[in-house]
């Protein structure tokens, strides 16, 4: 399978499986849109010629930004059948100023070279002029699932019988971008062998069979839920069932419900969504509601709460969930999902180690004598063609139990960021292992992550980068200019990192002081980041770093204890 | 009309002190409520109302006034 076009591929699967379900398209309280593997892939070819027609070519980057639709699935694949690349992107929600939209577009298109852009007519005036805006790669803004126009397949059948030829398993198939933040992305470019291989690696890891079925709300412009939810399944030729992840923000318990009707048996989120799962969803929600088709609920894409899986078992138990299923995983886009997994049936493993200890970076086990532990979750063992090591900061390799940066290798490795070789050259070294800058430890040959090397926030799986935030705090009247950190608080309810500010000001009115913060939070709300606290210091409060700019790890800590000794 | 009960139940659930608050507003015009909050803000209007939404009323609401609607059907009131 991995010696062909993956586009091939799903060809050969709408031969050998041609009416066996591929996507069920779940919208709640409707009866769901089932694709089969022909009926999909006949209307991929559909794509491929009206995108022909709109004068897109074979190697050009298709944006994709469209909302829970069931055209979206056929239209990405004839993207992929006509030789583009597509890159699905995050449609913008309401609270993002659509300037800044536009600027967070403009910005991707100079880095990762945005040719097209595929949309709806309903978001078209977030654009704006933004084709003929200095600077821009954007030919063009098309709308194909509302287009109604009849293809001359003859036409275009022979120039994409020409194209499809000419596809080698070494060129690149999809671009992803590795964050969700506006104006950092790294555009990762995978190509049609690292996918077809990462099937093969990541499903031999998951023990995937006929009779699996995933079912997912994950968002396709992020890896869990393009490559684990959409590609894996697809080119495995088994069912997946996609949730508007709007949806199941709002009413989580339809995760549930689409499993026991569905008869599912696979599902990938982030930790905070097992959190909302346990907190949120009633008993009487559950009323009917059958677990047990369920083989693995894999917990990846933030850092992994023991106290969040075990409080999921207790709580799902007894509508029929299998205490083996809730399991581990940890990956990131440069390797085009999965490095590590706990191997199914098997319970994921943890190690109590000495806590004050591992916050000065060393791994302890926890003995009768530690006054305070910290429960670490493995995030499992390597996948097959994978290798992983620790490493110090001039990248030397560590032992065994020693906190350093996670470094590693894949068979689906990526090959480096589209037009950004300083920053692949700083990731990836010249035997090809790449730099996470995760930090964490082995033990035992299991992967334990414990945070992060850099101060990237990690929100509900989602990386935000802090300058980001300061930047948009940095605007806010009353704030003192460039005075200002961002850093993520854990929030235990939540089971993930919330985003604080500290900002300093003069003003001392605790009347304008309540409306500087909201002030603060509508700043945060223009770039669609939700900040949860603000902290308020008079100037000169921050601490500088040697670098001279306010130090985001000395004054989180600072305020952090304050607050605990306020209690 | 947004009740004051129901406003100072969101103030509340949202750490904010003070913040107009009107029928046509939505979730994402409001400081802090954001798709993680979403479910704290119903949870606790469920609580202090005594009342329970099902998922596709959830689902459907389109702004404040509507949640206000909603929450007067349950309780067989119009203000």
């Amino acid at each position: 399978m991995i010696n062909q076009s993956i586009w091939h591929h799903w060809e050969q699967l709408a031969k050998d499986k041609a009416n066996s379900e591929a996507i069920i398209h779940w919208v709640s309280g409707e009866e769901p849109f089932r694709w089969n593997f022909s009926d999909l892939i006949n209307r991929a070819n559909y794509y491929s010629s009206l995108l022909l027609s709109k004068g897109i070519k074979p190697g050009e980057v298709c944006a994709i930004i469209i909302r829970h639709n069931p055209e979206f699935y056929p239209l990405y694949l004839g993207v992929v059948g006509m030789g583009a690349l597509p890159a699905v992107l995050a449609y913008p929600n309401p609270r993002l100023h659509p300037e800044k939209f536009r600027q967070g577009l403009l910005g991707m298109t100079q880095k990762s070279g945005l040719d097209w852009v595929l949309t709806e007519k309903e978001l078209h005036h977030l654009f704006g002029n933004i084709v003929k805006a200095e600077g821009s790669t954007i030919k063009d803004i098309i709308f194909p699932i509302e287009e109604n126009i009849s293809i001359d397949n003859n036409k275009y059948s022979s120039q994409l019988k020409k194209i499809r030829v000419s596809f080698n398993p070494d060129d690149p198939v999809l671009l992803q971008h590795s964050s969700g933040t506006t104006g950092l992305q790294k555009p990762v470019i995978l190509t049609h062998y690292d996918i077809l291989k990462h099937v093969e690696q990541y499903g031999e890891a998951l023990e995937l069979n006929e009779n699996d079925k995933f079912v997912s709300w994950t968002p396709l412009y992020h890896d869990m839920g393009l490559i684990g939810t959409f590609h894996l399944p697809l080119a495995f030729g088994i069912p997946t069932v996609q949730i508007n992840t709007f949806e199941w923000i709002l009413a989580p318990g339809i995760l549930f419900e689409a499993i026991s009707k569905e008869k599912t048996t696979i599902t990938l989120k982030p930790n905070f969504a097992f959190n909302l799962l346990t907190n949120k969803v009633k008993d009487e929600d559950m009323e009917g509601i059958d677990l047990s088709s369920m083989r693995l609920f894999i917990n990846a894409a933030e850092p992994i709460r023991h106290d969040t899986m075990e409080r999921f078992i207790k709580r799902f138990k007894k509508y029929g969930l299998n205490e083996l299923a809730p399991t581990t995983q940890y990956g990131m886009a440069e390797t085009t999902l999965a490095v590590v997994q706990t191997p199914p049936g098997k319970k994921y493993k943890i190690l109590e180690v000495d806590r004050q200890k591992l916050a000065n970076g060393v791994v302890e086990i926890a003995n009768e004598n530690t006054k305070v532990k910290r429960v670490c979750v493995s995030s499992g063992v390597l996948l097959k063609e994978c290798e992983m090591k620790i490493v110090d900061d001039n990248r030397n390799p560590l032992p065994e139990l020693t906190l350093g940066e996670i470094a590693v290798k894949s068979a689906s490795q990526f090959k480096g960021y589209r037009n950004y070789p300083e920053k692949t050259a700083k990731v990836i070294d010249s035997e090809g292992w790449y730099y996470t800058s995760d930090y964490g430890f082995i033990f035992e040959n299991e992967l334990y992550v414990i945070g992060r090397k850099d101060d990237i926030i990690i929100v509900a799986g989602n990386n935000i980068y802090p300058e980001d935030i300061e930047d948009a705090v940095n605007q806010v009247e009353g704030v003192q200019k460039g005075r200002v950190i961002a850093f993520g608080e854990i929030n235990e309810e939540l089971g993930t990192e919330v985003i604080s500010v500290i900002a300093e000001t003069k003003i001392e009115n605790e009347d304008e002081k309540k409306k500087l913060i909201i002030e603060i939070k509508k700043a945060g709300m223009s770039i669609d980041i939700p900040i949860t606290n603000v902290y308020l210091v008079p100037p000169r409060w921050l601490i500088k770093s040697s670098a001279g700019k306010p130090s985001r790890k000395a004054n989180s800590q600072r305020i952090l204890e304050l607050k605990n000794m306020k209690g | 009309m947004i009740s004051d009960k129901l406003k100072k139940v969101i103030l509340t659930t949202l750490n904010l002190d003070d913040y107009n608050i009107t029928e046509e507003m939505t979730a994402d015009q409001v400081p802090g409520w954001d798709s993680l909050s979403h479910l704290n803000v119903i949870t606790a209007v469920e609580k202090e109302f005594g009342i329970r939404f099902k998922t596709l009323e959830l689902l459907k609401l389109k702004n404040i006034g509507e949640l206000q609607q909603i929450i007067n059907q349950k309780l067989g009131t119009n203000n």
